[in-house]
């Protein structure tokens, strides 16, 4: 594929911390390489501001290859931008257009304070995990891997959901800040397979429970989540837990 | 939500039965009616439930849109969806709205109008040109609020499996424009003087 170079417009949320109050500023790029990635482009911005004194954007990434989970922002009013199934990391400067105008804003909830410019405390996800994602495990010599015979469909099923890298995009395109894909995968990925039954129950309460402690909206279903998830993420997961959690709540 | 949506869809189901009785003529009605309310305490017993749940309904949806929004305190420069058809997910609480607004005025009518006969009623409520107008408006919104609700609803109780989702989002699409169908055409029937 040949690479081509664009001029863009960004407009870009600036805060300084997590008590200011934060407003769009606009940047001019020129000669951006179609061949890059969202975030090499920010970087091209950085370089340029650091030159000129200025404070560079702040933004989250670790590994640039779509698997870890702490690449975001919404781009144009989608998470991750326009791309299906595309960590920000992974969206390429190719999908954009010469002159394009790009308002770029962090994931946002009320569950996700913003620490500075697009970075967002998603540490309320974290806090979901701890209420109960987790299995016990007897201390000892490493069981066989193949010792539990699991059905293939079923071990299909809960990679899927383990295929969640934790992102929050889900949260931030929810219309109700909801978090409810995201405690799904978690909750779908443990009950399904025979490690996890022994917390099967207390772990649904635990989650769902903390989820709303930490100011979570409600799930009505309007599937932003799932078409914004870089994993795709099935909202079945959804669906499982609550059906998780109801016969936790009925059945003790 | 989903279990008072439920029962709402239950009700809406006996009550399309029974107005169906008016594609045949009024005089079946009439004494569909008469036979309702021969059994005062049946009556009485589910009117009163029927309000029970329309406010559970009514409640817990104004609950659920207030805290959403809370949610939601913080929102976008750019709001967009990625998802297409969001429009009736995303207009419950208006939907259910003017949903509220015609049960209210229907049964101001219905239950509460001096009137001789229920059958006499009908026939003069559609005789106007106007409230047939905003009979069908209503049950327009109906059909889109049971577009989202009921395939919603579905979820909420974790209905969700691969081998039956086709079957559901027909069904989905379906429902709606059948009860559309039925309760729509009512007006209509008496408008074109064709009801009797
Ligand atoms: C015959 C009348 C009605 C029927 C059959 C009906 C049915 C339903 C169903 C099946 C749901 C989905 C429940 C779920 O997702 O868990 C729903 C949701 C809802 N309804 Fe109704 N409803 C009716 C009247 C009303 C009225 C009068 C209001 C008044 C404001 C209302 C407001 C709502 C709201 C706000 C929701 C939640 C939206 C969401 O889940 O996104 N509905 N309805
Ligand atoms: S930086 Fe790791 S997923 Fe984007």
């Amino acid at each position: 594929m040949s690479t081509k170079s664009i001029d863009l417009t960004l407009e870009i949320w600036r805060q300084k911390d997590s008590k200011s109050k934060g407003d769009f500023e606009k940047y001019s790029l020129e000669n951006i390489s179609t061949g890059m990635s969202f975030l090499e482009m920010l970087d091209v911005l950085n370089e340029n501001l650091t030159g000129r004194g200025l404070d560079p954007v702040a933004f989250d990434h670790d590994c640039r290859e779509g698997i870890c989970g702490m690449c975001g922002a919404v781009i144009n009013g989608i998470a991750h931008g326009p791309e299906p199934e595309t960590t920000l990391c992974q969206l390429h400067m190719r999908h954009f257009n010469d002159g394009d105008i790009l308002v770029i804003e962090p994931f946002r909830s009320r569950a996700f304070p913003i620490h500075k410019d697009l970075i967002t405390d998603r540490s309320a996800l974290d806090r979901i995990i701890q209420a109960g994602g987790y299995v016990s495990v007897n201390t000892g010599g490493t069981p066989d891997g193949n010792a539990i015979p699991i059905p293939s469909a079923t071990a299909e099923s809960a990679m899927d959901a383990a295929a969640c890298i934790g992102c929050g995009a889900c949260v931030a395109s929810c219309p109700n800040g909801a978090a409810m894909l995201f405690t799904g995968a978690k909750i779908s990925q443990l009950s399904l397979l025979p490690q996890g039954q022994p917390e099967r129950k207390e772990r649904a309460m635990a989650m769902v429970t903390t989820m709303d402690k930490e100011g979570f909206g409600n799930c009505t279903n309007e599937r932003e989540c799932e078409a914004v998830c870089p994993k795709r993420v099935s909202i079945a997961n959804i669906a499982r837990m609550n059906r998780e959690f109801v016969k936790a709540a009925l059945l003790g | 939500m989903a279990c008072s949506g439920f029962l709402l869809i239950l009700f809406l189901c006996s009550h399309a039965a029974g107005n169906a009785t008016l594609f045949s003529s009024v005089a079946l009605f009439q004494a569909y009616a008469d036979m309702l309310h021969s059994h005062p305490l049946i009556v009485s017993m589910f009117s009163k439930g029927l309000l029970l749940v329309f406010i559970i309904h009514i409640v817990t949806g104004a609950l659920l849109f207030l805290q959403n929004r809370r949610a939601r305190s913080q929102g976008y420069k750019v709001q967009r969806r990625a998802v297409k058809n969001s429009q009736a997910s995303a207009t419950m609480i208006y939907s259910g709205l003017t949903i509220l607004l015609f049960v209210l005025l229907h049964t101001y009518v219905v239950s509460f109008g001096n009137h001789k006969t229920i059958g006499e009623t009908i026939v003069n409520l559609f005789s106007s040109f106007f409230v047939s107008i905003f009979y069908i408006v209503s049950f327009i919104g109906l059909a889109i609020h049971l577009s989202h609700g009921f395939w919603s609803m579905l979820q909420t109780f974790g209905i969700n499996h691969p081998r039956y989702n086709s079957f559901i989002q027909r069904l989905s699409y379906l429902m709606p424009i059948f009860f559309l169908l039925i309760f729509g055409s009512i007006p209509l029937l008496f408008l074109f003087g064709t009801g009797q």
